[in-house]
C-alpha cells in the first residue's frame, strides 16, 4: 500500500506532476501537451473558454478520463493502467462535481459514510462520526437524515463537497461547482471552498467565478483549445494579462 | 342453469388452497430465480463482456420468442434425455414435473427480468458511476450500493407487471399434469359442473393478489421513494 517517497523538509514535492499529457476524443485533441504542477497546499483556479480542455484536465488526474499519453503523479503515484494505482490515487484526491452526483437513494449522511466505510474500512460508528464532522463543517448537519431530493443546490453541492472530505484527500478538485446553481445560492458554495482553502487544503478548481479566484488562487492557469496559454499570480492576471487569447477572455465574461 | 350457488366454492376451498399455494411458491421461487441470474445476465451485457455477453443475447432472444407453454414440454421431454447421455448410460434420467416447473419458470423468467435490468442499468446518470470512481469505490462496490439499488428503485412497477404476469402464467403447468390454482378449479369445475361459481371465485383470487401485489409494491415506493431524486 505505502508508497516509498523520499521527502525532505528542503525538497517540497509537489501533490500533482502533469507531464506533456495528451488527451483525445476521437479526432479532436482535447489537451495537447499539457504540463502542470501543483505544489502541497497550493490552490489553482483554472480557467479558459468552454472546450479548451479544463475540464479534462481535472477528470484526467484521478482518471476518469483515462489519458493518451504523457504522466501524471499524485503524490509519489503514478497514475497508469493499473487498478491498483488509480484506486490508490482516487483515494486520495476528492472531486466535486458540476451536477453534485449524490446517491439520490441515499441519505445525506449514507452519502458521506458510504466510501469510508468501504473504501478505507472504517467501522460504521467511525464513519458516522467523520460524516457528522464534516457536515457541521459545511454547515448542513441538520440536514443529516434527509435525501438528496430534499435539499436545494447549494445544499446539495457543500453534502458533496463533505462526501469527498470524508475520504480525507490530500487534494480536492473541484469542476465548475457553482455553474448549476441558481444565482442565490453560489455564494454559500463558495464560501464553503474558500474555508476549506483557508484550512490548507491543495486544491485545482475549475470555475469562472474571478472573485473568488481572486480571493482564494495562488495562480491562475488559462487553457484554450487543449493548451495552457498563460499562467500567473491572479491580480496580475485579471488586471493585465500577457496574451491576446486571455485579454478576449477575459472580456467576454466581464461582459 | 340453476341459480348461482357458492357453497361449492367452499367445498372445494381446501383442493384450491392447494393449487394457490403451488401457484405461489412456483412464482416465488422463479421471482428469486429469475431476478438473480436476469440481473446476471444484465451486467454480464451492461460490462459487454465479449462471448457472455453474446451468449445471453442468444439465450434471451431464444427465450422471448418461445412461448413459455413449449419451453415446459422441451424441458420436460429433453432434458431428461441429455442428463441420460451425460450420466453415460443413455437411459433417460427422469427430472420430474415438479422439478421442471420449478427450474423451467426459472430460467424463462431470467430472459424477461433481465431485460428489464438492462434497460434500468442504462438509465442510471453516467455522474453516479463517476461519482463512485472519484471516490474510489470499487466495481463490486459501485454496483451492490449505489447502481443496482437505483435500478431496482426505478424498475420496480416493470418488475411488478412481469411478476403478475409470471404468476398468472403459472397456470400453464397443466401441461405437466400439475396442479394450480387455476387448474384446481378447473378441474373441480368440470367434475361438479359449476363452471361459472369456480371461476368467478378464482378469478377474485387472482384479483385479490394482483391487488395486494400493487398495493405493496406502492407501500414499498413510498417508503424508499423520498429518495426521490426523478433523474
Amino acid at each position: 500500500m505505502q508508497q516509498e517517497r523520499t521527502v525532505s523538509p528542503a525538497d517540497p514535492s509537489p501533490m500533482v506532476v502533469v507531464e506533456h499529457l495528451v488527451k483525445r476524443f476521437g479526432s479532436f485533441n482535447a489537451l495537447s501537451d499539457v504540463n502542470l504542477e501543483v505544489a502541497k497546499g497550493e490552490k489553482i483556479v483554472l480557467c479558459g473558454p468552454s472546450g479548451s480542455g479544463k475540464s479534462t484536465l481535472i477528470r484526467c488526474i484521478n482518471h476518469i478520463e483515462k489519458h493518451d499519453s504523457g504522466r501524471i503523479v499524485v503524490d509519489g503515484i503514478e497514475l497508469t493502467d493499473r487498478i491498483c494505482d488509480i484506486n490508490n490515487v482516487r483515494s486520495e484526491v476528492g472531486m466535486v462535481f458540476q451536477s453534485f452526483n449524490l446517491f439520490p437513494h441515499l441519505s445525506v449522511l449514507e452519502n458521506c459514510m458510504l466510501a469510508p466505510m468501504k473504501v478505507r474500512g472504517l467501522a460504521e460508528s467511525e464513519a458516522h462520526q467523520r460524516s457528522m464532522a464534516l457536515l457541521r463543517k459545511v454547515r448542513i448537519h441538520d440536514q443529516a437524515n434527509k435525501y438528496p431530493a430534499q435539499l436545494s443546490g447549494g445544499q446539495q453541492q457543500r453534502v458533496a463537497i463533505a462526501r469527498a472530505l470524508c475520504m480525507q484527500p490530500k487534494i480536492m478538485l473541484f469542476d465548475e461547482p457553482t455553474s448549476a446553481l441558481d444565482p442565490e445560492m453560489v455564494k454559500e458554495v463558495l464560501e464553503t471552498i474558500v474555508e476549506l482553502a483557508q484550512d490548507g487544503m491543495t486544491m485545482v478548481c475549475v470555475t469562472h467565478e474571478m472573485g473568488f479566484a481572486r480571493e482564494v488562487a495562488d495562480r491562475v492557469v488559462f487553457m484554450d483549445r487543449g493548451s495552457i496559454v498563460e499562467e500567473g499570480d491572479p491580480s496580475r492576471f485579471f488586471r493585465a494579462p500577457n496574451t491576446e487569447r486571455a485579454k478576449a477572455f477575459l472580456n467576454q465574461i466581464i461582459h | 342453469m340453476n341459480s348461482l350457488d357458492f357453497s361449492i366454492v367452499v367445498q372445494a376451498w381446501p383442493y384450491l388452497w392447494s393449487g394457490l399455494l403451488f401457484s405461489l411458491s412456483l412464482t416465488a421461487a422463479a421471482f428469486l430465480v429469475g431476478m438473480f441470474l436476469g440481473t446476471l445476465f444484465a451486467l454480464v451485457q451492461h460490462f459487454e463482456l465479449r462471448i457472455l455477453s453474446q451468449l445471453v443475447r442468444s439465450y434471451v432472444a431464444l427465450m422471448r420468442s418461445i412461448p413459455l407453454i413449449l419451453v415446459l414440454f422441451w424441458f420436460f421431454f429433453l432434458v431428461p434425455i441429455v442428463l441420460g447421455h451425460l450420466s453415460g448410460n443413455g437411459r433417460p434420467v427422469p427430472v420430474g414435473a415438479t422439478y421442471t416447473a420449478f427450474i423451467t419458470f426459472g430460467l424463462f423468467e431470467a430472459a424477461y427480468y433481465s431485460e428489464i435490468i438492462r434497460v434500468g442499468l442504462r438509465a442510471v446518470n453516467k455522474g453516479q458511476f463517476e461519482a463512485c470512481q472519484a471516490l474510489a469505490l470499487s466495481t463490486f462496490d459501485t454496483y451492490r450500493h449505489v447502481v443496482l439499488p437505483q435500478v431496482f428503485r426505478v424498475a420496480s412497477p416493470i418488475i411488478l407487471s412481469q411478476t403478475i404476469i409470471l404468476f398468472q402464467d403459472t397456470s400453464l403447468v397443466y401441461v405437466l399434469s400439475l396442479t394450480d390454482l387455476l387448474g384446481a378449479a378447473s378441474k373441480l369445475a368440470q367434475l361438479n359442473g359449476r363452471l361459472v361459481e369456480m371461476y368467478l371465485a378464482v378469478a377474485v383470487v387472482y384479483l385479490m393478489i394482483g391487488c395486494a401485489a400493487s398495493q405493496f409494491v406502492a407501500s414499498l415506493r413510498r417508503k424508499y421513494a423520498i429518495a426521490g431524486a426523478r433523474r
